[in-house]
């Protein structure tokens, strides 16, 4: 199989325990910075090649499957593999968690206070109204 | 102990005038203290009044871990002995416990889930992220807590709106509004006449930030347009769908009090005005409530102690 590759499944660096366990959504934030520091499409060796945190082979190529289905890396075949590019930045790739959190609660209010509630049908025209009376009020 | 047992379940009700009228007649900061301790009180109340109807309702029911000395007729005449209550507090106290364990796991669950999406981001207290959705966020932490916002909600604000939006933000983070939105929910579910006051908290803790911001800018009006505009771009809440005959919701209040003159800082109101009396009220309502509360558990703890040869 893969050369090097150490027998480790898990999400855990496998070199020891020294290095704290992290969680999937930095893990996947690495890889996207790791691809960005690439100067074009590189492969899941070379990712982790440069993550040098002592990541399996399959746990990369793990990572990179889940970036590709959100939406957040391409690749495109290199001989028997794949080579990979990345779609957005971490900035992005938080957007899209960030995204999956609001699509996922629907009753977020005690935690994540929102700067305005969603609108009514009804109250938009009123909030124009209002709006159209303080401008022309500041106007006089 | 008698019928006053049953009191603090139904005394939330004398809440719901002031949870009505303090979001429109009183500083907004003094309104979601009050009715916050106001929530929590009943709502302890309540559930204290549910668990003694319990045990004194089920004293008759094989397995029960009251004292043999409980049935003796002495002491059965003292308290009130009502199978069928007791038997309906059984689920009812399952229900709160139910419902508040949920409550506190899904607040947990999504600060986490928020939190880890925002790891590998530089670590600065505003976190702007590419997204066309327009949102903006206060993401409470130990620390200082993290402004999340869109590009999408951004772009439809000018320099000087930016500056309101955050400093709204900021205020829900330094004053721990996540703490009075997550004990109001918790009160909700306890006793189901306590929501009136979740959303008049809700409400408050909103203009609480929109005060704040508008003195931090200096400009009643502009905090008003940031709040107008951002509301016409979020998206329209699906779910609504009978709003046009509904009052206004939320948003346009806020945004008519901001235009307004800011409200009187004076905690207490007159007796005399409407809102005075809805505070009064309320006032004597959680009082009661917890007098009636306590007297039930002394009394129950009392006849116990009475009924026990120890």
């Amino acid at each position: 199989m893969r050369g090097g590759a150490l027998p480790n499944r898990s999400h855990k660096p496998a070199s020891g325990s020294s290095a704290p366990r992290r969680g999937q959504g930095e893990l996947e934030a690495q890889v996207l910075t790791a691809l960005h520091s690439a100067q074009g499409p590189v492969s899941a060796a070379w990712v982790q090649e440069r993550l040098d945190s002592g990541l399996a082979y399959t746990t990369v190529v793990t990572i990179l499957s889940r970036l590709l289905a959100k939406g957040a890396v391409t690749r495109e075949r290199a001989g028997r593999s794949f080579d990979w590019q990345p779609a957005v930045d971490p900035a992005g790739l938080a957007a899209l968690r960030m995204q999956r959190v609001l699509d996922g609660e629907a009753d977020r209010e005690a935690v994540l206070t929102s700067f305005v509630t969603a609108l009514p049908p009804g109250d938009e025209q009123l909030l124009r109204d209002l709006l159209g009376e303080a401008e022309s009020e500041a106007e006089d | 102990m008698g019928v006053f047992v049953f009191l603090p379940l139904v005394l939330p009700l004398t809440a719901w005038p002031i949870a009505r009228l303090a979001q429109q007649r009183l500083d907004p900061r003094a309104a979601a203290r009050l009715l916050t301790a106001v929530a929590v009180v009943l709502a302890v109340s309540s559930t204290l009044c549910l668990a003694l109807i319990m045990v004194v309702g089920t004293a008759q029911l094989p397995g029960n871990p009251l004292p043999d000395g409980w049935s003796d007729p002495e002491v059965r005449k003292a308290v009130p002995f009502d199978e069928v209550a007791g038997k309906v507090a059984i689920p009812a106290l399952v229900a709160v416990a139910v419902a508040c364990g949920r409550t506190l796991w899904r607040h947990s669950r999504v600060r986490r889930q928020a939190v880890r999406a925002l790891r590998g981001l530089p670590a600065t207290q505003i976190a702007v992220l590419p997204d066309e959705t327009p949102y903006a966020y206060a993401l409470p932490s130990r620390e200082r807590g993290r402004i999340v916002v869109s590009t999408a909600m951004l772009t439809c604000l000018d320099q000087h709106e930016r500056e309101a939006l955050f400093a709204h933000e900021r205020t829900h983070l330094v004053a721990h509004h996540h703490r009075f939105l997550l004990a109001a929910q918790l009160a909700a579910r306890a006793n189901p006449f306590l929501r009136p006051l979740k959303t008049a908290i809700a409400f408050s803790a909103e203009r609480w930030a929109d005060e704040a911001a508008a003195r931090t800018v200096g400009d009643r009006r502009l905090v008003a347009r940031a709040v107008g505009k951002a509301a016409l771009v979020s998206r329209p809440s699906p779910t609504q769908s009978l709003a046009g005959f509904a009052a206004p919701g939320p948003v346009p209040r806020r945004v008519r009090a901001l235009l307004e003159p800011p409200p009187d800082a004076r905690t207490l109101p007159p007796t005399a005005t409407a809102v005075g009396l809805a505070l009064w009220t309320a006032a004597a309502g959680t009082t009661a409530s917890a007098l009636s509360s306590a007297n039930a558990t002394v009394a129950l703890v009392s006849v116990l102690h009475a009924a026990t040869p120890l």
